[in-house]
């Protein structure tokens, strides 16, 4: 019997005027599977997991049929629903409800009405097996997004849920925390045996230890297969799908690879040495940074800073020059200061040493209507931080009277169709650009991105990354921080590594990542022993193809 | 925090207040006040350290001022000192004062323990199986306080780097609209992460059957002996109050109780948190001296 049996299951929302968010979805999941669903934002992934637990399903119009054990889900008992249905939402925060470690750990079964003994036996135990019990005692306050989600997940689990649904788990999560969740879920699969239903943006991570892989697009399943299998079929059907894939199956199909694909960059690095065992052309141009930067647009010396009297420095010694009209993308671990750095140039906080120079003037010479109006606007991590009014169209107005340069902006972001909706509802890549909308308002000429691509799946990503070049084209100094080297490797136009409170090194992305082995791009990785500063798919992609040439 | 008695079970911390707080509001006799003065005095600093003992210093001007008010307020008594115009300002007046003022100071230390030993969740724990619902409503508020203030400062963070920030040059009215703008979007964040919170509760069973509680304290033989102790002692000093051991006038003369037996208990009582931390201190220092 099947664990979960969708059965030509609809369904559209009340204000959706007959539109269906799914439609004629049917799906087999067996117990013990791990099955991972993918497709774009707003493909119905997260109404189909909503549908799979009664009282998270949404309102609306509801045809077909949902088994769970073999009974319809309208059927089952509540609690027997709460205790063996896992759900795990996207935002670590809003998940926990009580104050303290211990207390969220036990909040589902006492909700369940459980006695002393049992709950004092399931806490503990979950307690060790997420490795909690350092900070089993502490305010759920002072976590790390990566902790709070690993407690969400923990506190599940402490209920004993013979299925796990997770929805787009470690979108907020830095890559290292997301790691570390994933193969914790990984983990609970293997060694416990739940069935595992998870939507993802970072596929890298889950694709090759998935059984399945089920693709929608539209409200309707378009794939179910093998993930070896999914990858072939989205080339195949030129889907747009495929730019989300791992960077080994895009790699492979892209240089136009038979047989079986490769899916984790060890099988891309064996696939790679026997294609190419001893290539003709091994190295692709990387230029040289020039030392002298003329007229930087942005000037930081040694800039120290911390945020209480007694507490360690954050920033120790910061120096970086931003040359003019470039992208200048800011990378390294969590907590290492990247954010703060950001915030000392928009002065949120003020370093008590150093100078921050903005087109070589001192930041606190500038009048702050001087700095802030067409000067220097930075877009924060969390774009909801921005919006203060009902609806996108009025949230611009706050910036600005000017109607035609409203439009020219929507246009610019590819938000005209969401103007009137409320921030709210947008999706997380919407909610990105409608905000760089409002942050662009004010004109500015050096613009500050704190973690862009956080939260954003790969189509959003990429129109994130051409609304960025035109900005450049227009003569805007871009500066970012960011967690995800994939992307800077790809767009940036010089890379720096902050560490330990400073900026270590600055190079361009090919040399930067090239000349890295650890903290570098899966297509780095993949590649380095056979071509050397490759360091995005398209760079793999090209190298082969130049050995492809030669070749003939 | 390394306090002994803040080990203990929440029952027995929350007693021990109970017993202290309630005593010192009831007890006007000059040597049980000044008891509780000091011995409150005591266990602050030793847990607050440095900090406690500008907080006390803090509390002088209190104790004073409170002090010298209340004889020009109460102009009974059977001393004048001086005239003022036609008013006495009366020696018994300003002891009573000084009595006020020491239940007063010695009432606010004892709190000031209370808040740092009984913490918000040992509190939801003595009460969380009484009253469930409050008890996670209150948890729930304890969680959202550092959230609101955490987002409001993220808000007014990213308000400033678009130039929506506070000026310099700005008017009372452009304060507030500024203040009111950041509030109403606090709000509207508030209000999505609160469905989201309500759905991640009944996602987990909130609401499918009755509440229990999980006590992550347990009554352990120590806590029993600590309690049994506790209570005896307080007994001790409630019957010496009853038998008027602790009765004091002031005005029109003062008249005083002899002191007996109740103060040696009261002051045992009060003892008890600190006499622990040092005895633990000591333990401590004894043991990795050995090492």
């Amino acid at each position: 019997m099947a664990h979960f049996q969708i059965k030509d299951l609809s369904f559209s929302y009340p204000t959706a005027k007959g539109k269906k968010s799914l439609d004629g979805v049917s799906l087999s999941i067996e117990k013990g599977e791990y099955i991972v669903l993918c497709g774009k934002s707003g493909s119905g992934k997260t109404t189909l997991l909503r549908q799979l637990k009664s009282v998270l399903a949404p309102h609306g119009k509801k045809q077909g049929e949902i088994l769970f054990n073999g009974t319809p889900i309208e059927k089952v008992n509540q609690r027997v629903q709460s205790a063996k249905i896992g759900y795990v939402m996207q935002n670590p925060d809003d998940q926990i409800v009580t104050d303290k470690v211990w207390h969220e750990l036990a909040f589902g079964l006492e909700s369940l009405g459980c006695d002393q003994k049992t709950m004092r036996a399931r806490v503990a135990e979950m307690a060790c097996y997420f490795g909690i019990q350092d900070w089993f005692h502490r305010d759920v306050a002072n976590l790390s997004g990566g902790q709070k989600q690993l407690l969400n997940l923990a506190s599940i689990m402490a209920m004993q849920p013979e299925i796990l649904i997770l929805d787009e788990p470690t979108s907020q999560l830095d890559p290292i925390a997301a790691s570390d969740f994933l193969n914790t879920v990984r983990k609970i699969n293997i060694e416990l045996g739940t069935t595992v239903i998870i939507t993802e943006h970072r596929l890298e991570d889950i694709f090759p230890y998935a059984d399945r892989a089920v693709v929608m697009d539209g409200g309707k399943i378009i794939a179910d297969d093998t993930p070896r299998n999914i990858g072939k079929l989205l080339y195949k059907q030129k889907n747009d799908m495929f730019a989300a894939m791992p960077t080994p199956i895009r790699v492979f199909y892209g240089a136009g690879g038979n047989g079986d694909c490769p899916l984790t960059v060890r099988e891309g690095r064996t696939w790679l040495s026997k294609t190419y065992p001893e290539p003709m052309v091994n190295i692709l141009p990387a230029e040289e940074l020039d030392d002298e930067i003329e007229k930087p647009a942005l000037s930081l010396k040694e800039l120290w800073f911390r945020y209480e009297k007694d507490s360690p420095d954050v920033l120790r010694g910061v120096s970086a020059d931003v040359p003019a009209g470039t992208l200048y993308a800011i990378v390294g671990g969590n907590g290492a200061g990247k954010s703060t750095t950001l915030k000392a140039v928009c002065g949120i906080c003020k370093p008590y040493r150093g100078k921050v120079k903005v087109f070589g003037k001192p930041v606190e010479k500038y009048k702050s209507t001087e700095l802030f109006g067409g000067c220097l606007a930075m877009l924060p991590q969390d774009p909801k931080s921005l919006f203060v009014k009902k609806t996108v169209r009025e949230d611009l107005a706050e910036m600005t009277k000017d109607e035609k340069r409203i439009a020219e902006i929507a246009a610019v972001c590819e938000i005209k169709s969401l103007l009137s909706s409320h921030p709210y509802d947008l999706s997380g890549g919407e909610q990105q650009r409608a905000a760089l909308a409002k942050v662009l308002l004010t004109e500015p000429r050096l613009l500050l991105l704190d973690e862009p691509t956080k939260g954003i799946d790969s189509f959003f990503k990429e129109k994130l990354a051409t609304i960025l070049c035109k900005l450049k084209e227009q003569g805007i100094t871009i500066v970012m921080v960011s967690h995800d080297v994939e992307f800077c490797a790809k767009y940036a136009d010089m890379v720096s590594m902050f560490f330990d409170g400073q900026m270590l090194t600055t190079d361009t992305p090919r040399r930067f990542f090239g000349n890295n082995s650890f903290y570098t791009t899966a297509a780095n990785r993949m590649s380095r022993h056979v071509f050397s500063m490759a360091v995005t798919a398209e760079d793999v992609v090209e190298l082969c193809r130049q050995n492809k040439e030669a070749a003939v | 925090m390394r306090d002994a008695f803040s080990k203990c079970h929440p029952a027995v911390n929350f007693l021990f207040f109970v017993g202290a707080i309630g005593m010192s509001v009831v007890i006007q006799h000059p040597a049980y006040l000044l008891v509780g003065l000091l011995t409150g005095a005591i266990y602050y600093l030793l847990l607050n350290g440095k900090r406690g003992l500008k907080t006390i210093l803090g509390l002088l001007p209190v104790f004073i001022i409170l002090t010298v008010i209340n004889p020009l307020l109460n102009t009974l008594g059977a001393t004048p000192l001086f005239y003022l115009g036609s008013r006495p300002y009366t020696l018994e007046a300003l002891l009573y004062g000084a009595v006020t003022a020491c239940m007063f100071v010695a009432i606010l230390l004892w709190f000031g323990c209370y808040n740092k030993v009984l913490t918000s969740d040992k509190f939801t724990c003595l009460f969380g199986n009484l009253i469930p619902s409050i008890s996670l409503l209150l948890v729930m508020v304890f969680r959202m306080v550092p959230n609101f203030i955490r987002k409001t400062q993220q808000i007014i963070g990213a308000r400033k780097s678009i130039g929506k920030g506070i000026s310099e040059t700005a008017t009372t009215k452009e304060k507030l609209i500024s203040g009111g703008t950041v509030l109403g979007a606090l709000t509207g964040w508030a209000l999505e992460g609160s469905v989201v919170t309500g759905d991640s509760m009944r996602a987990r069973g909130y609401g499918t059957a009755k509440r229990s509680s999980f006590m992550i304290y347990r009554m352990t033989w120590a806590d029993w002996i600590l309690l049994a102790v506790m209570l005896t002692l307080l007994g001790v000093t409630i019957v010496a109050a009853c038998s008027g051991q602790f009765a004091a006038e002031f005005v029109p003369a003062i008249e005083l109780a002899p002191i007996s037996w109740g103060l040696a208990a009261y002051t045992c009582y009060l003892l008890i948190p600190p006499a622990l931390h040092i005895k633990e201190a000591i333990q401590w220092h004894i043991s990795r001296s050995k090492i």
